[in-house]
């Protein structure tokens, strides 16, 4: 990306963040030097989340640095049936309210550090448990290096190529794995409201210039009205069907995003998380609507961009802005860091679960259950450590072939939510199923998406879901749960 | 409130309210001259998604507030105890 700001003022401004993370890494220890022989402690922050820091790291597991570059272009391609970014931001909310309030629960009955550990709890199933951290640590290994890239390509961009992509990669990557190893999750979530405020501000701030500098709605809205009335109109029916696709998918799918389910078991207290929840439910007007508005007026401003051109948008916009005078020089410089930061604040999130399942459920529970909780901790760290270095790997020297195992990570993670939402409620729902479920619907999904078939505009973890869904009702109804077991889940759920 | 226990997923009112606000939030129930009609450089249809957007983080904040209520009551008593 080509930035009139890039240079100097952009390494100034990383190396101003960087430090701000070390900072707090280092202050949150000098604090909590308890953490770190207790997984409780470690990676949920001892379940002490407050309201405003767990909003904004919840915050941050939803909006991740590509909210602000990646959904102008799509507004600017689509236009008004691109609003959708805005609602499907609430139905996330809404996805929580099905499980949301007796996971915390449960979780804290239980004590609870992983969603993995839920499965074990509920299921009793070695098969069912590790299947389920197995699509989890994959998909959120795919996630992270989707971040990791983002960093680099940010990090370059900003700096007009001064820093290259894989020194910025590795320099955030330590920053960020020391700071994590030194805090945990008070340490990640603390960075993660410093990031989000910054990414706010660099927003809003960008939203003024933009409208300033190349006229509001009503000017883009003369401009589409001349020149492509569709993107002013009402969807058609694919249009709909899409739209509405998109309202449940991303719904489901984010609300149970592993590291999502985790901050759930920080809280605090009950009110504390509906507090979160509520401020959340307000958010996507404030973010996606904003990026939205930008977009828009982007269709405006640069005209007939092609499709890769047109991924450029934002770094247009920003640098036609930060010509304008000082104010909007280091507004834009500072929203350019912030937009890094986020990413950074996302990994960070996702290299924190990947660790706690390593350490709580796969070598915890089955490989050495005896461990004290210290070594625990150092399996998690040290495996989250490994897997980064392969991901950096991957990233710098991307398979010809094949490419597209890295590409699954949505479609992986939603698979859990047949497993995960209904056996909070059906005392009935089997085992047996529940693993055919999960198994058959990431067989769907992802070979789906690696022939590259669709079908009415569905997604295909939407496909994989309706079959897992299905596979675990029916499977049920069919097959007999013992009254021993039956009993016993009821115990375990417990309401 | 009291010392009653709520829980959003057993109540089947709040679940056809946001059903509405679902099939209001997605826009198969528009004419086409929608699209023409602006309102401050924002097609009608667009600011009736908006609306019903906002009505639907309303209500979800209503729900949350006066309609989960499983740990609270406890967890407040818990804390008294504890100063």
């Amino acid at each position: 990306m080509e930035l009139a700001f890039s240079g100097w003022s952009g390494i100034l401004i990383l190396a101003m963040y960087g430090l701000i993370m070390l900072g707090v890494g280092v202050v949150t220890f000098l604090r909590n030097r308890h953490i770190h022989q207790s997984l409780d402690e470690y990676y949920l922050g001892g379940r002490g989340l407050g309201v405003m820091v767990l909003f904004f790291t919840f915050f941050a597991t939803q909006y991740s640095g590509n909210t602000v570059v990646g959904y102008p272009p799509s507004a600017y391609r689509m236009g008004y049936e691109y609003l959708v970014s805005v609602p499907f931001f609430i139905t996330i909310i809404m996805a929580y309210l099905l499980f949301a309030p007796r996971l915390y629960r449960l979780g804290k009955k239980y004590r609870l550090v992983t969603p993995a550990q839920w499965f074990e709890k509920r299921y009793k199933s070695k098969a069912v448990t590790i299947l389920a951290s197995l699509l989890m640590l994959y998909g959120l290994g795919n996630y992270l290096l989707e971040q990791l890239v983002a960093i680099g390509q940010g990090v370059s961009g900003l700096t007009g190529g001064t820093i290259p992509y894989q020194v910025g990669v590795v320099f955030f990557v330590i920053i960020m794995v020391i700071y994590g190893w030194l805090g945990g999750m008070r340490s990640v979530a603390y960075t993660d409201t410093m990031q989000g405020i910054a990414l706010l501000f660099g927003v809003f701030m960008l939203l003024i210039g933009s409208i300033i500098y190349f006229g509001g709605l009503p000017t883009s809205a003369d401009y589409m009205q001349a020149y492509s009335p569709e993107k002013l109109g009402v969807p058609d029916g694919p249009g709909v069907m899409n739209w509405f696709s998109l309202l449940v998918m991303i719904g489901i799918g984010a609300a149970v995003y592993p590291h999502a389910i985790q901050r759930i078991f920080a809280a605090k207290s009950e009110r504390t998380l509906k507090r979160s929840f509520s401020r959340m439910a307000w958010m996507p007007f404030l973010t996606a609507g904003v990026v939205f508005i930008i977009g828009i007026i982007g269709i405006n401003a640069y005209p007939g961009l092609t499709e890769g051109e047109s991924e450029q948008l934002v770094g247009m916009m920003a640098s036609a802005v930060a010509s304008q005078n000082v104010i909007f020089y280091w507004a834009m410089v500072l929203l350019f860091g912030g937009v890094i930061a986020a990413i950074v604040s996302t990994a960070d999130s996702v290299l924190l679960t990947f660790s706690s399942i390593i350490s709580n459920d796969l070598y915890g529970s089955y490989i050495n259950p005896d461990a004290s909780e210290k070594k625990k901790l150092l399996v998690g760290k040290l495996v989250g450590l490994v897997a980064v270095g392969i991901l950096i790997l991957v990233a710098w020297f991307p398979p010809g072939t094949l490419y597209q195992i890295f590409v699954l990570k949505f479609e992986l993670l939603v698979q859990i939510a047949p497993g995960l939402i209904i056996g909070l409620y059906w005392n009935r729902l089997h085992t047996k199923a529940v693993f055919a479920g999960m198994l058959v619907g990431t067989i769907i999904a992802s070979s789906m998406t690696l022939f590259g078939l669709s079908y009415f505009g569905i997604a295909n973890g939407l496909w994989g879901l309706l079959v897992n869904v299905g596979i675990c009702v029916v499977g049920s109804l069919f097959m007999t749960v013992s009254v021993v077991e039956e009993k016993e889940a009821k115990q375990v759920i417990g309401m | 409130m009291g010392s009653e226990k709520r829980e959003p997923i057993k109540n089947p009112r709040i679940w056809i309210i946001l059903g509405i606000l679902l099939a209001m939030i997605t826009p198969w129930y528009f004419p086409d001259s929608f699209g023409e009609i602006l309102v401050y450089g924002v097609p009608l249809w667009a600011v009736i998604i908006i609306l019903s957007s906002l009505l639907l983080s309303a209500y979800l904040s209503y729900v949350l507030k006066y309609h989960w209520m499983l740990e609270e009551d406890e967890e407040e008593a818990e804390q008294k105890g504890a100063k």
